[in-house]
């Protein structure tokens, strides 16, 4: 025991003597918290669920209040089986659900939302550990596994009620419609986002207005709107020159389904996308390339769910490549040479 | 003595011999049943596939051709089954397949004489998605080839068959849906030449 | 051999203590692939339960004049005769059921709960030990299977063994029916069992 307290004071003794170092990253701006930046995200998504309440009504308000309540429940409840403090005050739970709500048909039954919330706090975050541990964005885990236990009233179908009120709903997703009828949306539309779609994906506008409020704020990281948006417009011209006739333009891709609410909104969650700018882009170039990828050849019409789940998992080894190099440190190779 | 492999080995030759006898016998005296097993799953299918469903217990005699087709320089074969009641002949029931969305999809096609109507679709094997793909096993779904006529090729649409020649899609499974209907117009288009004046 | 396990202990030990599924991890490949309905994981069960006990009673009887060197050789001629006997039974009686499990039965010839259980019990103890081993091993993959095979079931088709047993109006949720459900209620349902035992190791420690 004696020993003990001793070697502790010691210890107490050198610590005092030792210069304290914290680790990296060192934050200046004590406001920069997970709470700040939820709260970033909640507003920058005000234009976007603005037009999704718009075009949508009733339609949206049921899923996105279905869908935050229970991912507020799924959170609390999911942290106290693991005993820990519940952190339902830090947002996250709360963007996830917002974010979840918006990339659901409005059309969608109850308990899709329910589910996809649950299996998106419990499987895509608390399993692997909470906020900041999980590989793959929340929101999407959840979407995804819906996405195929309920492929009735996920897939194209799914987006459309002909008995509806509401005049968006009564007709097939833009993208649904280019694919299996050969009809164009005219860009107008897919812009201000008087269509039929996601909740949140439909005004292209929005999505912009948004996220250009996140990059500004620096809560999103611009290099990976920047390399989505750059991926789809290359990718987008090369198809416009191998299949030329079509009038489904770059702009189309751009503005049309849910890839501006994906490139601003779901891939530049800061957990799931890599550390490094170089990364970021690169993380976003390969979201909108696989987008584009499933886009033009696969069942789907859409891709961007699929594309960021896929780029979230490669998200480690981007860090692996990307390793910023410190500040004077000499190449590997140099140094054996000299 | 100790290094003689054979020696060393005598329980497992043995223990070889031994089971591969027993094997043989198992084989023996289970293989007709499951040679049995393997005609009937097509067989028993045949008078329902040619009469319809209201009659599929009435007695039909079948014989059973493989029908070879010349096809982009290929040969495909068929097994056709003709269906012959009170010594006329009642139809065709063509085993045929072709890729769907899961793997392949094994069909057979029930057809008057004459090939010129559909009498009956049935799925043997396929492996699509369940609850969705899976689908077109279902016997209502099925049940819209039936009195089909041959001489256009058949349709999927999604927005409620109107026409004649037109298929309603599976909700969700549009591919599965497609796959089905371009393997049974590839059937009759390969066979219609070769069985129509066969009678 | 006094501290070697009586029958009556190879039995109990096999249905949940030493639980292939959930306390072995063995036999995954089965435990994964056919248990998409109830039926199907019960034929694959009773195939499981004809090839093991046979396969133990076998190595068993013959477990003193085995070479050390040669003994998987040997397991394994058994095991794949057993297996094989199984196959064609199942061709000739059950076909509808020997077409829908496909690979998977021949596939039981590499099983490791097999292999497990000849190369633990069987070489070394009675036929009585090894056929009471064997039934308990099989009740316990049964109960595997048939738990992962009855969640799956019923979430995803809404029925138990071909009958319905949810109202119509339940939305099947077609994931659990596809391959990654069966990943899904394997991982939980094994976390439900580690969270339970490691409970009541809490309460032993206590005690």
């Amino acid at each position: 025991m004696n020993e003990h307290a001793e070697k502790k004071e010691k210890q107490g003794a050198a610590d005092a003597l030792r210069l304290q170092v914290a680790s990296s990253p060192h934050l200046s701006n004590a406001s920069f918290t997970t709470r700040r930046m939820m709260l970033d995200v909640l507003i920058a998504l005000l234009p976007v669920i603005g037009m999704a309440l718009y075009v949508f009504g009733m339609f949206a308000v049921k899923q996105i209040l279905i869908c935050l309540v229970s991912c507020l429940v799924a959170e609390a409840l999911f942290t106290k089986m693991r005993k820990r403090p519940i952190p339902l005050d830090d947002g996250s739970a709360t963007v996830t659900g917002v974010i979840l709500a918006l990339s659901l048909p409005g059309p969608a039954p109850w308990y899709v939302g329910v589910i996809a919330s649950f299996v998106a706090i419990g499987i895509g975050k608390v399993l692997f550990g909470g906020l900041g541990m999980n590989i793959f964005n929340p929101a999407m885990v959840g979407r995804a596994f819906v996405m195929i236990a309920f492929a009735g009233s996920m897939a194209a179908a799914g987006y459309v009620d002909a008995t509806s009120t509401v005049d968006a709903v009564t007709k097939a997703t833009p993208l649904t419609l280019f694919q299996q009828a050969g009809v164009i949306t005219p860009l107008k539309d897919l812009f201000l986002g008087t269509t039929n779609g996601s909740l949140g994906e439909v005004s292209a506008l929005a999505c912009i207005a948004g996220g250009l409020y996140l990059c500004i704020r620096r809560t999103a990281s611009w290099e990976i709107p920047a390399g989505v948006i750059t991926a789809v417009v290359v990718c987008g011209i090369l198809a416009g020159i191998s299949g030329p006739g079509t009038e489904w333009t770059v702009l189309h891709h751009l503005f049309g389904g849910a890839l501006l609410f994906g490139a601003f909104f779901i891939a530049t969650d800061p957990v799931t996308s890599p550390l490094a700018p170089k990364g970021k882009f690169i993380f976003g170039l390969g979201v909108g390339a696989i987008v584009m990828l499933l886009r033009l050849f696969s069942g789907y019409p859409e891709g961007v769910m699929f594309a960021v789940l896929l780029m979230n998992a490669i998200t480690p080894l981007i860090n692996r490549w990307m390793i910023p190099k410190p500040f004077g440190a000499v190449k590997e190779e140099t140094k054996k040479a000299s | 003595m100790k290094n003689n492999y054979i020696l060393q080995a005598w329980l497992v030759l043995l223990l070889a011999v031994f089971y591969g006898g027993s094997l043989a016998g198992v084989q023996l005296s289970l293989s007709p049943k499951i040679n049995e097993n393997k005609i009937n799953e097509t067989r028993q299918r045949v008078p329902a596939l040619v009469l319809g469903k209201d009659r599929a217990n009435e007695p039909v005699e079948i014989e059973s051709e493989n029908i070879a087709v010349e096809k982009n320089g290929r040969k495909v074969f068929y097994n056709v089954f003709k269906a012959v009641q009170d010594g006329k002949q009642a139809g065709w029931v063509i085993k045929t397949s072709g890729q769907g969305y899961g793997d392949k999809i094994e069909l057979l096609l029930g057809v008057s004489p004459d090939m010129s109507i559909i009498t009956g679709l049935f799925v043997l094997d396929q492996k699509e998605t369940p609850g969705l793909g899976n689908r077109i096993a279902d016997p209502a779904w099925r049940q819209q080839f039936v009195h089909k006529k041959t001489d256009k090729k058949l349709v999927v649409v999604k927005t409620g068959a109107k026409a004649p020649n037109e298929i309603d899609a599976i909700t969700g499974a549009t591919i599965s849906s497609r796959s089905v209907c371009a393997i049974v117009n590839n059937t009759l288009s390969d066979l219609k030449p070769k069985l129509a004046g066969v009678n | 051999m006094s501290n070697e396990p009586t029958p009556l202990e190879r039995f109990i030990q096999g249905i949940i203590p030493e639980n292939p599924t959930y306390r072995q991890m063995l036999g995954l490949c089965p435990t994964l692939a056919v248990t998409g309905n109830l039926k199907s994981a019960m034929t694959m069960a009773g195939a499981v339960l004809f090839v093991l006990f046979c396969a133990n009673v076998i190595v068993s009887l013959i477990r003193n004049i085995l070479k050390p060197h040669l003994r998987i050789v040997i397991f394994t001629l058994t095991i794949a005769t057993f297996v094989t006997i199984v196959d064609r039974f199942l061709a000739a009686y059950m076909y509808s059921m020997s077409k829908a499990l496909g690979p998977y039965i021949p596939l039981i010839i590499v099983n490791c709960i097999i292999i497990c259980r000849c190369e633990v019990c069987a070489s070394k103890q009675s036929v009585i030990h090894a056929g009471a081993d064997a039934i308990g091993q099989s009740i316990g993959f049964a109960l595997g299977l048939g738990s992962i095979a009855a969640v799956r079931e019923i979430l995803g088709a809404g029925s138990l063994l071909g009958f319905h047993v949810l109202p119509s109006c339940w939305p099947n949720w077609v994931i659990m029916a596809l391959p990654p459900g069966a990943f899904f209620t394997f991982g939980l349902l094994m976390g439900t069992v580690n969270w339970f035992v490691s409970k009541k190791e809490k309460k032993q420690n206590n005690a």
